[in-house]
C-alpha cells in the first residue's frame, strides 16, 4: 500500500512562523522527489501506450531502463536527479502536454539518464535529443555535438563517451564547471558555484543552459562569459558570508533546498521569480550587491518554500477572488497574496536584522523603511486574507502565525516610520484609483445630495468592486519615483537638482521638497480646473503630512468615491473644493 | 502559538522506496486518485502548468 507524504506538526510550525529549518526543507524536498515520480509515472504511462514508438519515445524508454539500472546500484544518485528543478518543470510540462493533447518532450529523459550515467561512469548507450548542435545534459553541462542532427547517439564504455560519430571524451572530465578544471574541447560544464564561509559550505549551479529552467518572465542569461562567473562567484560568496553571520536562520534552508540559481538577461532593474514547478530553483538578474543579493534569496527561497507546502496541504480555498497586494499595483488572486506575505515575512525579518547590521545613517534609514514598508504590508494583506474567507482552516492558522512573526520587531524611528507610511499608502491610493468601480447611480444620488447641502447622512455608500484599470493612472507616478529617493537614495533626495524633478508638476514639486502647505493649495488650484486622479493621490499625501487632520482617514478609504462624486459634479459645472467634499464625509 | 497538534497528511503519494521497475508496473489506478488531485490543485490555485508564474 502507499502512503501519502505527512508533514508534523513542529515542520508545520516552523513554516509557520515565516521559517523552517534545514530538516523542514529536506521534508519538503523529498515531497518534490515524489512529486516528480509520480509525475514521471503519468509520463512512463503516455509513453507507454504508443504503439509503434516514435523516436522520442524510444529515447524515453531506454532512458527509463538505463534510470532503473542504475538505481539498482545507487538509488541515491538517481534520486538527487530525479528532484533536480529541471526534472520537475520538464515533467509539469510534459502533464500540460498530456492535457492539451500534444505530445511532451519524452526524449528529455534519455539526456537526463545520460547525464547520471556519465557522471557515475556506467556504461550506456542512448539516443538523445540535441537542438542547435548541443546536447543539454541536466545538472552537468551541455555537450556541442559538432551537428545539426536532431538526435545524436551517445554511447559510453563507463570510461570515454562518444558523441555521434565525432566526438570522443574522457567521461572523469565531463563535470560542472566549478571554476578550477581545465576547458574540455565540446563541453561546456554548468557553473557551479562553491561558497564557504564560517566553515560552512554551499553548492549551487548557475543554470545557462537547461530549457526547462527558461520559462521564468525574464529569460536565462545563456551567453555567460567567464568574466560574468567570476562576477557571480563573488558577488554568492559575499552573500553567503552575510547570510551566514547576521541571518543564520536563513542560510542553513537555503543551503539546503537551493540547488539552482538561474540568471537572468541584464535588466533595467532587479528582477527575480521562483516556480511551483521548479522546486529548488530561483531566478534573479545580476543584484548590485551582496545585500541585495542576500535579501534575494530570502524572498526566493521563501516562495519555493511555500509551494513546496502548498502542493501537500492546501492552504487558499478554490475560488477567483483577487484583492490588493501592498507590493503590486494590480489586483491579485488570494494564492499570490499568500505567496507575497510569506516572501515578505522572510523579508521583514532580513530587513530588522540589517537595520542593527548597518552603521550608515542612510542605509540604516533605508533599512528601517524596508523593514516598517513590508511589515504594514504584511498587516494589511494577512487582514485581507482572514478577513475574507478566502483560507482552508489550515490556511487560517498559517496565516495568523504569519501576521503575528511580522508584528515582532522593535518600533523604527520616526522619520523611518513616516516614510514608511507614506510610501504605503501612495501604493494604497494608487492603486484604488487605478482598480475600483463605483456604483454610478449612487454617485449621482450623493452628489445631489451635496449640492443640495445636505448632510451626508446614514445612508449606504454606493457599491464598488474590483475592476481592472477603470481609470487611466500610470502604475509608477513620477512623483512616487522621486518620493522613493527618501529611502532608495537619501543623498540625492537631500539635494534634489532640476533634473530629479524635472516632469513633475508645480503641486508635486512642493510636495516633494516638503512644502505640505503649498502642495496642498496647489493641489486645489489643479482639482478646481479638473478631476485629475493623480493630483487627488497628490492632496491625499499632502494632508496626510499633518498628523491632526481629521480628514486622513477618509482619503485613505474613499478615494475613488470622491473622485467620482468630484467629476460627477464637475460634468455639471460644479467645481467643487475636495477639501470641502472630503469634509463632508467625517 | 501551537498551529498544529498533529501531523498534516498530504495528497503526495511517498514514492521514494519505490523502484522506477516497480512505478512502470504500477497500472493507471494506482496513483490515479493522487495525480486527479494533484492536476485540480494546480487548476484550483491558477497555476498554469506550461507556464512559471510571475513573481507574486
Amino acid at each position: 500500500m502507499i502512503v501519502t507524504h505527512s508533514l508534523p506538526a513542529d515542520a508545520f510550525t516552523a513554516l509557520g512562523g515565516g521559517a523552517g529549518d534545514s530538516v523542514v526543507v529536506r521534508r519538503l524536498h523529498e515531497a518534490q522527489l515524489s512529486k516528480h515520480l509520480m509525475l514521471l509515472h503519468v509520463v512512463a504511462a503516455a509513453a507507454a501506450g504508443i504503439d509503434p514508438p516514435s523516436r522520442a519515445v524510444a529515447a524515453f524508454r531506454a532512458g527509463y531502463r538505463l534510470l532503473a539500472r542504475i538505481q539498482a546500484a545507487d538509488p541515491a544518485a538517481v534520486a538527487t536527479l530525479l528532484g533536480l528543478p529541471h526534472i520537475g518543470s520538464w515533467a509539469h510540462e510534459c502533464l500540460a502536454c498530456l492535457d492539451n493533447g500534444t505530445s511532451p518532450d519524452f526524449g528529455y529523459l534519455a539526456t537526463a539518464a545520460a547525464a547520471v550515467a556519465i557522471g557515475l561512469g556506467v556504461p550506456f548507450e542512448v539516443e538523445v535529443p540535441a537542438s542547435a548542435g548541443r546536447v543539454s545534459l541536466p545538472g552537468l553541462g551541455c555537450l556541442e555535438v559538432a551537428s545539426q542532427d536532431e538526435w545524436v547517439r551517445l554511447s559510453s564504455d563507463g570510461q570515454r563517451l562518444r558523441v555521434g560519430g565525432h566526438v570522443d571524451l574522457e567521461c572523469a572530465a565531463l563535470v560542472p564547471d566549478d571554476g578550477t578544471g581545465e576547458a574540455v574541447p565540446y563541453w561546456r560544464g554548468t557553473p557551479l558555484v562553491r561558497v564557504v564561509a564560517d566553515g560552512q559550505a554551499w553548492e549551487v549551479l548557475l543554470e545557462t543552459g537547461d530549457k526547462y529552467l527558461d520559462r521564468y518572465p525574464l529569460p536565462m542569461r545563456t551567453a555567460m562569459t567567464a568574466s560574468d562567473v567570476r562576477c557571480w562567484r563573488r558577488l554568492i560568496q559575499a552573500a553567503w558570508e552575510l547570510l551566514l553571520r547576521h541571518h543564520a536562520w536563513a542560510a542553513g534552508p537555503i543551503a539546503e533546498g537551493v540547488r539552482v540559481i538561474v540568471p537572468f538577461e541584464s535588466h533595467a532593474g532587479l528582477e527575480s521569480a521562483a516556480s511551483q514547478a521548479a522546486f529548488g530553483a530561483i531566478a534573479t538578474s545580476l543584484p548590485p550587491s551582496a545585500v541585495s543579493l542576500a535579501e534575494t534569496l530570502i524572498h526566493e527561497f521563501q516562495h519555493v518554500k511555500l509551494y513546496g507546502l502548498m502542493d501537500m496541504v492546501p492552504l487558499v480555498e478554490p475560488g477567483g477572488e483577487r484583492g490588493y497586494a501592498p507590493w503590486r499595483q494590480d489586483p491579485r488572486p488570494m494564492g499570490g497574496i499568500l505567496q507575497g506575505v510569506y516572501a515578505f515575512t522572510g523579508i521583514v525579518r532580513f530587513w530588522d536584522t540589517q537595520r542593527q547590521v548597518e552603521t550608515e545613517p542612510d542605509e540604516v534609514l533605508q533599512a528601517s523603511v524596508l523593514y516598517e514598508r513590508w511589515r504594514l504590508a504584511i498587516e494589511l494583506a494577512t487582514d485581507t486574507l482572514l478577513k475574507g474567507g478566502f483560507l482552508t482552516p489550515t490556511g487560517a492558522r498559517f496565516v495568523t502565525a504569519l501576521r503575528e512573526r511580522g508584528q515582532r520587531g522593535e518600533p523604527v524611528s520616526a522619520a523611518a516610520a513616516e516614510i514608511a507610511r507614506d510610501v504605503a499608502l501612495d501604493n494604497w491610493l494608487t492603486w484604488q484609483l487605478r482598480h475600483t468601480a463605483v456604483d454610478a447611480a449612487g454617485v449621482a444620488g450623493l452628489a445631489a445630495a451635496y449640492q443640495r447641502g445636505e448632510p451626508r447622512g446614514s445612508e449606504p455608500l454606493p457599491d464598488a468592486w474590483i475592476k481592472d484599470d477603470v481609470r487611466d493612472i500610470d502604475a509608477v507616478i513620477p512623483r512616487s519615483r522621486v518620493l522613493d529617493l527618501r529611502f532608495q537614495e537619501p543623498r540625492r533626495y537631500r539635494q534634489l537638482s532640476d533634473a530629479d524633478v524635472a516632469g513633475l508638476s508645480a503641486a508635486d514639486v512642493r510636495l516633494v521638497r516638503g512644502d505640505a502647505d503649498a502642495a496642498v493649495a496647489a493641489y486645489r488650484a489643479v482639482l478646481h480646473v479638473a478631476p485629475d486622479p493623480a493630483a487627488w493621490i497628490g492632496l491625499a499625501l499632502a494632508v496626510h503630512r499633518f498628523p491632526a487632520e481629521t480628514t486622513r482617514p477618509v482619503f485613505a478609504a474613499r478615494l475613488p468615491l470622491l473622485f467620482e462624486m468630484h467629476a460627477c459634479l464637475a460634468e455639471q459645472g460644479i467645481h467643487a473644493d475636495p477639501l470641502d467634499l472630503v469634509a463632508w464625509f467625517e | 502559538m501551537s498551529l498544529q497538534t498533529q501531523e498534516l497528511n498530504s495528497i503526495i503519494p511517498d514514492l521514494r522506496e519505490l523502484s522506477l521497475e516497480r512505478l512502470a508496473e504500477l497500472g493507471d489506478s494506482a496513483l490515479a486518485h493522487e495525480i486527479a488531485l494533484y492536476r485540480q490543485r494546480l487548476k484550483e490555485t491558477d497555476v498554469p502548468l506550461s507556464a512559471f508564474q510571475a513573481r507574486i
